[in-house]
């Protein structure tokens, strides 16, 4: 899932200051789930968006709603009238939220609560962990299900590097070397083989932002059944 | 009780405004204390800066 | 001694010294010039480091050309850490073209060691996939399947650490860049001599000369801090209690002498193929280092 983080309250307050009518979104997916942007957390900063303008003397509305997700249209298609009503909005989604909510009501501006980190899981509840990085070219199936990508500092595709100290990476004694995990768990499946011969060059033109992907099949049976 | 805390802070009101005491329902003695010591909180803090504005 | 190409010292059998000096981070480059003067007859190559340690300095390539320059032998040490795959070749082909026909490739340490914390990590390739690179150039070909006009010809070599803990995924690793082609390597400083000569029984497996690395101790203090905060090094204990024990002002002058045994040790019994000195600030020691290995 996507991992967030909510920015700083004083950046999102600089933000939708010349608002006076400010609807802030939540998102009842990802971001939910790492605490960051669904129903609870814009409670919560609405109720410090009130705070905070009464400190300042300013007469601020805000009003709040949470959908399922903000990265599908139909769901946010029901909201869109309310959001409309406003000045502003913010969104406590991750950054596609962000600006697909943003395409839809294009003369609003919209503002994102939070800082969108990274594609991960959860280690144990409240810690959550990198683990994919989207290269586009998996390589899991040869790594014993360890990415030498998301893991290893460096990225590096033929590991280790000199740095490695224990199991543990140069960056951090809290990281672990992701070769060394890499070259445990291929011995315990007796797979050492895979990591002896030499991976290539990535081959960064498989990612030329934003990618688009299709799905022909879906497509040309959209087609034949709209055009006979 | 920390994170009511650093959210008000972020806002700038003072976190010590708050606080949760963990007590028997008929534990008067603790009652009053609690009472006595956001009380004093209050006093040092002053008036709530909400207050001001009305 | 820099007469012949560090490839010929190589092949002649004898016992290889290779040193480095650090560029400087700036335009200064007197001290480092002085430096050059000084190792340049004394040692069969001298490596540029290549913004090491992650901080910012002359880019290693020019000072190698300023090595050639002073009748040096340069050995160009190349990381993947601050360029792309295009860049590092374009930097091979300059290398040549200056002059410059050794090169030692390496991953490199990551950025937020250094003083840059906020610079984009490139490690575009690693070193393993670095040498793949100069071997292909050789060939007359770049990574993009394009053909060279004219091709690249170099020594090329890169490193080991012979104390890694946990030693199997280094050594692993170790393999490929044999695998990928290498003629050299510098190792990790090493001071455990016994511990050092099973490492080069596995090593004697390959076609490969070894040149084990010694790093001069200035004192416990500085063996200690080694111990505890680089990894793959272990300073054996007996070693720190002679630094430690040395008399007062004594300490460089008992480092220079365990550095001067240990490279006199390596020699007169055979153990490797020679060694490569890092001084870290102290190039100008280097000579005295060479004096007490009796070379």
């Amino acid at each position: 899932m996507i991992v967030g983080e909510r920015k700083p309250f004083d950046e999102i307050k600089e933000m939708v200051q010349d608002h006076k009518k400010i609807m802030i979104l939540g998102c009842g997916t990802c971001v939910a789930v790492c605490m960051a942007g669904g129903e609870k957390e814009v409670e919560l900063l609405a109720a410090q968006m009130r705070l905070a303008a009464k400190l300042d003397g300013k007469n601020v509305e805000v009003m709040e709603d949470t959908v399922t997700r903000q990265c599908d249209r139909e769901y946010i298609e029901p909201i869109l009238e309310k959001a409309r009503e406003c000045d502003a909005v913010i969104s406590m989604a991750c950054g596609v939220g962000v600006q697909l909510l943003s395409d839809l009501i294009e003369e609003i501006p919209v503002y994102p609560a939070l800082n969108t980190r990274f594609i991960g899981t959860n280690e144990v509840e409240g810690v959550w962990l990198e683990r994919c990085m989207m290269c586009g070219d998996c390589v899991l199936g040869k790594t014993g299900g360890i990415c030498p990508i998301a893991m290893c500092a460096k990225g590096l595709v033929n590991g280790p590097c000199g740095g490695t100290n224990k199991g543990k990476c140069e960056v951090s004694n809290e990281k672990d070397c992701a070769w060394t995990l890499i070259y445990r768990r291929l011995e315990k499946q007796g797979k050492l083989d895979n990591i002896r011969e030499i991976f290539p060059p990535k081959k960064y033109g498989l990612h030329v932002n934003p990618i688009r992907q299709v799905n022909e099949a879906y497509l040309h049976a959209e087609m034949e059944e709209h055009h006979g | 009780m920390k994170q009511a805390k650093k959210l008000l802070e972020e806002v700038g009101i003072e976190g010590d405004r708050v606080e949760m005491y963990n007590m028997g329902a008929s534990d008067a003695p603790l009652f009053a204390a609690a009472v006595n010591e956001m009380t004093e909180r209050a006093r040092t803090l002053g008036p709530n800066p909400l207050k001001k504005r009305g | 001694m820099a007469k012949q190409s560090f490839k010929k010292a190589l092949d002649s059998g004898k016992f290889v010294v290779t040193a480095e000096v650090g560029p400087p981070k700036g335009t200064n480059i007197e001290e480092m010039l002085h430096h050059i003067d000084l190792l340049k007859d004394r040692v069969d190559g001298i490596n540029t480091t290549d913004n090491q340690s992650s901080v910012m300095r002359i880019s290693s390539l020019a000072v190698c050309r300023l090595v050639r320059e002073k009748g040096g032998e340069p050995i160009l040490q190349m990381t993947c850490r601050d360029r792309n795959r295009m860049a590092l070749e374009s930097d091979l082909l300059a290398a040549n073209v200056l002059g410059i026909n050794n090169v030692l490739c390496l991953t490199g340490d990551y950025i937020s060691v250094g003083d840059h914390v906020d610079a984009k990590p490139v490690f575009d390739l690693d070193s393993v996939q670095l040498i793949q690179v100069v071997r292909m150039m050789e060939q007359g070909k770049d990574l993009g399947g394009n053909d060279l006009d004219g091709p690249v010809k170099f020594c090329c070599g890169a490193i080991v650490t012979p104390e890694a803990d946990p030693i199997e995924p280094q050594l692993l690793k170790f393999e490929k860049k044999i695998k990928a082609g290498i003629e050299f390597v510098q190792t990790q400083a090493i001071y455990d001599i016994d511990n050092f000569k099973k490492f080069m029984q596995y090593a004697r497996k390959f076609d490969v000369k070894i040149l084990a690395g010694i790093v001069l101790l200035t004192g416990a203090g500085m063996a200690k801090y080694m111990n505890a905060n680089v990894p793959g090094i272990f300073v054996p204990q007996n070693l720190i209690g002679e630094l430690a024990s040395a008399p007062k002002g004594e300490a460089l002058k008992t480092g220079i002498a365990i550095a001067g045994r240990m490279i006199k040790q390596l020699k007169d019994e055979e153990i490797c193929d020679g060694v490569h000195i890092m001084a870290i600030g102290r190039e100008g020691l280097v000579p005295d280092i060479l004096t007490a290995a009796g070379l």
